[in-house]
């Protein structure tokens, strides 16, 4: 299925949505989208996956480069992953570094 | 055996997928293996193409060859690239995957998650090709 992005900015907070599959053909469209915003003041960096079915470790590697690029400080919430994806986060220990919740704000 | 090419660009990774979906759905395989097997294919076929074929500028395809037998679905990835044996290199280790995210090196991630989603993975060198296989074994129903 045919990867899309769509971001808002908003009060230090970036939220993208995600749709389709994220493998490293669309994680580099992912990539750039971060680093539009590395040199803002974001704070909190939500992604919405509720219509993502599949992410390879190419998009996990996104999610290293967001917070290795933005700053320690950045809060990353994940929105409504499937099943699948939580497991992948869960196998690799990435859900620690991240905050997964059904909505956001929390 | 089946077998399938697919031209080794990114560009073929939505329809390699779509073609193990395929395969597993022949096979009986439920929802969660056969999106290990999904992930893990791509992992692999992800290398293939970008540090067997596009780094050293080589244009070929990559096929997939596949059976179902004694219940289990094989599936062969194999390509014409220098020989590479993903077991070779090191994985991360339990305390790697406890890292945050600003201590993590990117490296590795695929191939532990190939390994992990599969029932058994092997790799061979033989007649000029890379033989990266996955076995899922088809619960009885």
């Amino acid at each position: 299925m045919a990867f899309q992005i769509e971001s808002l900015i908003q009060d230090q907070v970036a939220t993208f949505t995600l749709h389709g599959e994220l493998d490293s053909l669309s994680a580099r469209v992912f990539q750039t989208e971060i680093e539009k915003i590395a040199n803002q003041p974001i704070d909190s960096l939500v992604l919405d996956l509720e219509d993502l079915n599949f992410m390879s470790s190419a998009g996990l590697r996104v999610l290293i480069y967001s917070k290795q690029k933005i700053g320690p400080k950045l809060s990353i919430y994940i929105v409504r992953p499937q099943e699948l994806i939580v497991d992948t986060l869960t196998k690799t220990g990435l859900q620690h570094s991240v905050t997964i919740v059904d909505q956001y704000p929390v | 055996m089946e077998s399938k090419s697919f031209p080794g660009t990114v560009d073929s990774l939505d329809a390699l997928r779509e073609y193990i979906g395929e395969l597993s759905q022949q096979a009986g395989l439920a929802k969660k293996p056969t999106y290990s097997l999904k992930l893990a294919v791509d992992e692999i076929a992800t290398n293939i193409i970008l540090y067997g074929y596009q780094e050293p500028g080589i244009e070929a395809d990559f096929q997939v060859l596949s059976e179902i037998k004694d219940d289990k679905l094989v599936v062969i990835l194999e390509d014409i690239a220098a020989p590479f044996d993903p077991l070779a290199k090191e994985l991360p280790n339990a305390q790697d995957l406890t890292l945050s995210l600003e201590e993590r090196g990117i490296g590795g991630l695929g191939i532990f998650l190939t390994i992990n989603g599969v029932d058994e993975f092997s790799y061979e060198y033989a007649d000029g090709k890379n033989r990266n296989k996955f076995v899922m074994k088809i619960a009885a129903t």
